[in-house]
């Protein structure tokens, strides 16, 4: 049994795909170059709002939407009532409605080549005013992106509930206006394409840095009036995704029916330019919150207005108002919240349409949220730790049904928060501010719906809506297990940890099992890796294939022991009775090269099986986490420092807890970047700002701190081993607890920061407005 | 994000290196701000004469109390010490805030100055060195006051026809004092505000306040900015009426620090 | 034009366009896909190779710079003591994950380790700061080169 212990769930395994990174043989996208390949640059639109009249091509392979009139445009509807369909053409037609909205395909040997052809391309064109704001979308006589569209919205939301009465029985009531930045995911591995046509299979095999390749395949298919078994996808090594490569690409199509036309392979490799200038788009939000509260900080109700820049079209297969449709359902956070009224707004403006990036709406709204709790406890004299624990859901409530209908599975929220704010000396900060020093303590507490499932997608409007995921687990002859998952692993460890809930079940040692990811060709259907989905759903569906394949291993077995199915058992890779043992590898070895010592009544599905997994209820698992920041300020500059960052996280029963806490490490970096750093500026007429990494800011390893992390493991009752999804957690409580610690090192000069990220000129710009600075 | 073509050359000589210079070809030393700026297309030259190899373009020589540098010294040798003394050490430090390692192991302190990023480090600090720029022209070796060299952004006294061959300093005695200090919020990203102060004994004290988006602002007798950093630091700035109040206050921070660090 | 340089001891000679950059001639030509391209402007760091016995980035070397230089890629380290220390702390700290920044991040740690001997965690932070990872946090990256400094330190004293 050690080897369970060590091996299995709940072990802290070294990552089987190291090896291969740690000599540099990961094999991404763009290592991949067939003989013959030929490289495409993209001409971008150089305007965000114009209306396109022409372009003059250079002498070579130059492609408009005109000539490839095979490709469909793209299209993600919503099924939520009022949604405004709009078509996003792969080429521009027509119109150009953001910069660096693709307009021709230039084609070369080399990629250098192909930029010398897409510079000198002349294109003509009629510019047109431009929304360059979310806001400004909205206002009367703004010019229409969409013109058959009445004005500016993809969608509006509302939950009505009248709330004026409040104000005569609320000890305290706030109203904050906050905003937080359009963001880049930016992964370090941009995106890449390489599309090949197979004249003998008449099968286009696209290979795509992408985290859902089944559902890259479908919208390939659909858009190039394919068969679904006419295409392949395979999504090799790729090089991180935060939600960046969940995504029908207008470039895959391109590349596609180029390949069909060329005959020969074509590839497209995103550079840093182009991705940061056409592609920022995540997380630009806009709230007006207001909440009221008892004199004990007991919050009696909360009004938010929303607006979500959602960019000039809506991308595939999330659709532009998947963020807005969230905010609704998750704004009450962890808390017992009796009243809420919401309105969200996706506007369409002239800038990149939005993807959701990890955290999706989360990090938004725990940043509305939580600042507008501290703007409360201030207001009421009391503690940020006093007025979250006077609103959390309790343990003993789980699990809990909230306003909106979440249902939170387990857990114990106000422990979380009373570890988080245990392991920092807030006194000492105390001591610090009393000192006349610009430090504060800040709190956030948020918990993550994941692994969320049909009936929850579904109510969203999305029109990909996951259902059972599915594993197929097998014995090759020499007994190997593979296993093969639709979903992609980029980073997560999946190769590992699904390994080790097979080792879990088969007892097979996790270096005798292969996992099979990222083909369609070789993988059951599935939705992908997002959602902080992939460990309780494929974990699940592994754990059931490999459940039924150990049945088939028992009966083969126990034949081979000459003895009966009840007499034997799974141990250690072994079917044992009694003092007998015969190896997996004998099995294995039976089936494919021995049947002839097969029982007569052997199921004859063989040492292969495919299991589908969905946990019920469906409604996901909540993770959550308490994040408890000491931040420094200098008044003088702006700067901000972050001394002391401890998280408190549940994430239920923990398959690998060193790959958790990476998950969480890498998720906190990137909260810190939205919380701080990263931010892509648009001037008035939507042109981005920040072509390069030294403008655009990501965190480094002087920007992160050294964070500390307890972990809790309160099983979700609802998954197979009690697992829950927490791979974006990480980066939804960084902007609301180190602004508030912001603030609360403000608060004595009578400053607030409002806006995301807190960069050292909003910091002096806050003090100036407070008269200090 | 390729550059667009351009021809190689590779002078082994510095007539043949400006001789390549006369028929337009664009300079260049460790490349690594070229090199940026070549793949964004920023930078779009027919023809690149790499430096690199001309007979004493790096390296370090002494000549009585004048330190000679080699425009080709790359910032990492600097860091590593290879200018003696006092110097060596102030040197030294301002090299090793330079953007990252590996960048400084091929950047050069020529190249850097020449190319006058107004962000750039060197241009924050030579001029407020006692030393001269030395350039290569058809007529010979002219001598360019450090403090003169930066006209503005990426603008200096060389003329067309001439390359930057070395920097000459005077050597520090061990008693003097500097203080540099600059704004990013992460290493390597552009200063937002540079500032370095030089007190040597017996000789007045100077400043440069730079990364101002203009030419630095150099301060040829520093004693009042020593004497009260603070009101002194305010008055400076004030006088170059920056639009952006948060820039004003890191310039001001920034000659403050590296005036109570001279002091 | 053509471009004679050794690459991982091996002598190569390539024909390029003098606007490739090394990391192009390496990946194309070479087919030594282990150096990765995160953003062609020398911020990311995710192509730092060694050239000529100290780390540079591979995207700000065009071809005809690299002519005569010794090249030394994440695949020409092979037993290299320093890096098999590196590549054993680097998985049992967990600091990596999607791979993609690994090959420059090891680069640059055994640059550290060799040049820094004495480095402590703040000095680490800011000698890594010129190499971006977007998965980890950094955090397993900085506690595995302090751990192969400090059994180096061990192993002199």
């Amino acid at each position: 049994m050690t080897a369970t212990i060590s091996k299995g769930v709940g072990a802290s395994l070294r990552r089987k795909e190291d090896a291969r990174f740690l000599h540099g043989r990961g094999r991404y996208v763009g290592d991949i170059r067939p003989a013959g390949t030929l490289e495409v640059a993209f001409l971008r639109s150089p305007v965000a709002h114009a209306r396109l009249l022409g372009v003059q091509k250079p002498t070579g392979l130059v492609f408009t939407a005109a000539d490839l009139p095979e490709i469909r445009p793209i299209r993600a509807n919503s099924t939520l009532p009022g949604f405004r369909a709009s078509d996003q053409p792969a080429l521009a037609v027509g119109k150009l409605r953001h910069v660096g909205e693709p307009i021709a395909a230039c084609v070369a040997p080399t990629r250098a080549e192909a930029e010398d052809l897409a510079a000198a391309c002349v294109l003509d064109y009629q510019a047109l005013p431009v929304i360059a704001d979310m806001l400004a979308a909205r206002a009367p006589g703004a010019a229409l992106i969409h013109e058959h569209w009445p004005d500016n919205a993809f969608l509006e939301t509302r939950r009505d509930e009248d709330l004026t009465d409040l104000d005569a029985v609320a000890a305290a009531k706030v109203t904050r206006r906050l905003r937080t930045a359009r963001q880049h995911m930016a992964p370090l591995e941009g995106r890449g394409v390489l599309a090949e046509w197979d004249p003998r299979l008449e099968q286009l095999v696209v290979t795509t840095a992408a985290q859902m390749p089944h559902v890259t395949k479908t919208g390939l298919a659909e858009c190039l009036g394919l068969d679904e078994g006419q295409v392949r996808v395979v999504a090799p090594d790729v090089g991180g995704g935060f939600g960046y490569k969940g995504i029908l690409l207008a470039e895959e199509l391109v590349c596609a029916a180029l390949a069909i036309r060329l005959g020969r392979p074509v590839r497209w490799l995103e550079d840093r330019l182009e991705q940061l200038t056409a592609n920022a788009n995540c997380r630009e939000h806009f709230y007006e919150v207001t909440a009221w509260a008892d004199a004990h900080g007991k919050l009696l109700g909360v009004e938010v207005d929303a607006t979500v820049d959602a960019g000039a079209y809506s991308l595939y297969p999330f659709s532009a108002c998947l963020e807005a449709a969230q905010i609704g359902s998750i704004f009450p956070g962890p808390y017992t919240l009796p009243r809420f009224r919401f309105r969200t707004v996706s506007a369409c403006t002239n800038k990149p349409p939005i993807l959701p990036y990890r955290g999706v709406a989360r990090t938004g709204v725990c940043y509305a949220m939580e600042t507008t709790l501290d703007a409360l406890a201030r207001q009421l004299g009391i503690s940020a730790q006093a007025i979250r624990a006077a609103n959390l859901v309790p343990p003993e409530a789980m699990p809990y049904r909230n306003l909106v209908g979440k249902v939170f599975d387990s857990g114990d929220y106000p422990e979380a928060l009373r570890r988080a704010v245990a392991a920092v000396d807030v006194a000492a900060v105390r001591a610090r501010q009393a000192a006349g020093e610009a430090v504060g303590f800040g709190l956030s507490v948020f918990c993550e719906q994941g692994a969320h499932g049909t009936s929850v997608y579904h109510g969203w409007g999305i029109p990909f809506v996951p259902g059972f995921e599915q594993a197929q687990a097998r014995f090759t002859p020499d007994g190997v297990l593979e296993l093969r998952v639709g979903l992609h692993s980029h980073g997560q460890g999946l190769e590992t940890t699904l390994a080790q809930v097979a080792h879990e079940i088969l007892g097979v040692d996790p270096a005798r099992v292969r996992l099979v990811h990222g083909d369609t060709a070789l993988t059951p259907y599935s939705t992908g890796t997002w959602g902080s989905r992939a460990m309780v759903m494929a974990g699940g569906a592994v754990a059931e294939a490999c459940r039924q394949l150990g049945e088939r291993a028992l009966a083969i077995g126990a034949a081979l022991l000459q003895t009966d199915r009840a007499s034997v058992r799974l141990v250690a890779g072994q079917v044992v009775a009694g003092d007998a043992a015969v190896s997996l590898d004998q099995v294995a070895r039976t089936w494919f090269r021995s049947p002839q010592n097969l029982p007569a009544n052997v199921d004859r599905g063989g040492l292969e099986v495919t299991a589908g997994y969905r946990p019920d209820p469906d409604t996901g698992t909540h993770s959550y986490a308490a994040h408890a920041v000491v931040a420094k300020v200098c008044t003088e500059t702006g700067m901000v420092t972050l001394e002391q960052y401890v998280i408190v996280e549940d994430g239920g029963v923990l398959v690998n807890p060193m790959i958790v806490d990476g998950q969480v490490l890498g998720g906190v970096a990137q909260g810190i970047g939205t919380a701080l750093y990263e931010e892509m500026p648009f001037d008035s007429e939507a042109q981005p700002l920040a072509g390069t990494l030294a403008d655009y800011l990501l965190p480094g390893a002087t920007e992160v701190p050294d964070i500390r992390i307890e972990h809790m493991e309160t099983p979700s009752p609802w998954t197979r081993f009690g697992q829950k999804g927490l791979g974006e957690s990480g980066a939804i409580g960084p902007p609301g607890a180190i602004v508030n610690a912001i603030n609360d090192a403000l608060a004595p000069l009578g400053a607030e920061l409002l806006d995301l990220p807190a960069t050292p000129a909003r910091v002096l710009a806050a003090l100036a407005k407070a008269g200090r600075a | 994000m390729k550059p667009a073509p351009f021809t190689y050359a590779r002078p082994a000589d510095w007539p043949a290196a400006l001789a390549l210079l006369a028929e337009g070809a664009r300079p260049v030393a460790g490349g690594q701000s070229l090199g940026p700026m070549l793949n964004l297309r920023l930078a779009l030259p027919e023809r690149v004469a790499d430096l690199r190899h001309l007979p004493g373009y790096a390296g370090v020589s002494m000549q009585g109390e004048t330190v000679r540098i080699g425009a080709g010294t790359t910032h990492a040798a600097i860091e590593d010490g290879v200018v003696p003394g006092r110097l060596g050490e102030i040197l030294a430090g301002v090299a090793r805030r330079i953007a990252y390692r590996p960048v400084r192991n091929r950047g050069t302190i020529g190249g850097s100055f020449a190319h006058a990023d107004p962000a750039a480090d060197w241009c924050a600090v030579l001029p407020a060195l006692p030393g001269h720029a030395i350039a290569l022209g058809p007529e010979g070796e002219r001598r360019i006051p450090l403090a003169e060299f930066v006209l503005g952004v990426f603008e200096t006294a060389l003329r067309g026809d001439e390359l930057l061959r070395a920097i000459e300093l005077s050597a520090l005695p061990p008693a003097t004092h500097f203080g540099h200090w600059k704004f990013c919020r992460k290493p390597g990203e552009f200063s937002k505000a540079t500032a370095c102060v030089l007190a040597t004994p017996g000789a007045a004290p100077t400043a440069v306040l730079a990364a101002l988006d203009a030419a630095p602002l150099v301060i040829a007798d520093a004693s009042a900015l020593l004497a009260d950093p603070t009101a002194e630091a305010a008055r400076l700035v004030a006088t170059l009426a920056l639009e952006d109040p948060w820039r004003a206050a890191l310039a001001r921070t920034a000659l403050r620090h590296a005036a109570e660090a001279a002091r | 034009m053509s471009i004679t340089l050794t690459v991982n001891g091996t002598p190569a000679t390539v024909a390029a366009e003098p606007r490739t950059h090394l990391a192009d001639l390496l990946r194309g030509e070479l087919l030594l896909t282990g150096t990765h391209l995160g953003c062609e402007h020398g911020v990311c760091g995710a192509c730092t190779v060694e050239v000529d016995g100290a780390p540079a980035r591979s995207c700000l070397i065009h071809a005809g710079a690299c002519d005569g230089a010794s090249v030394r890629t994440i695949e020409g380290f092979g037993e290299d003591a320093v890096m098999v220390a590196l590549r054993e702390s680097f998985s049992a700290e967990h600091a990596l994950q999607c791979g993609y920044c690994t090959p420059g991040m090891l680069v640059v740690a055994r640059d550290i380790v060799l040049r820094l001997p004495d480095a402590d965690e703040a000095r680490v932070r800011e000698e890594l700061a010129g190499n971006l990872c977007r998965c980890t946090g950094y955090r397993g990256i900085v506690r595995a080169i302090l751990g192969v400094l400090a059994s180096r330190r061990g192993a002199a004293s």
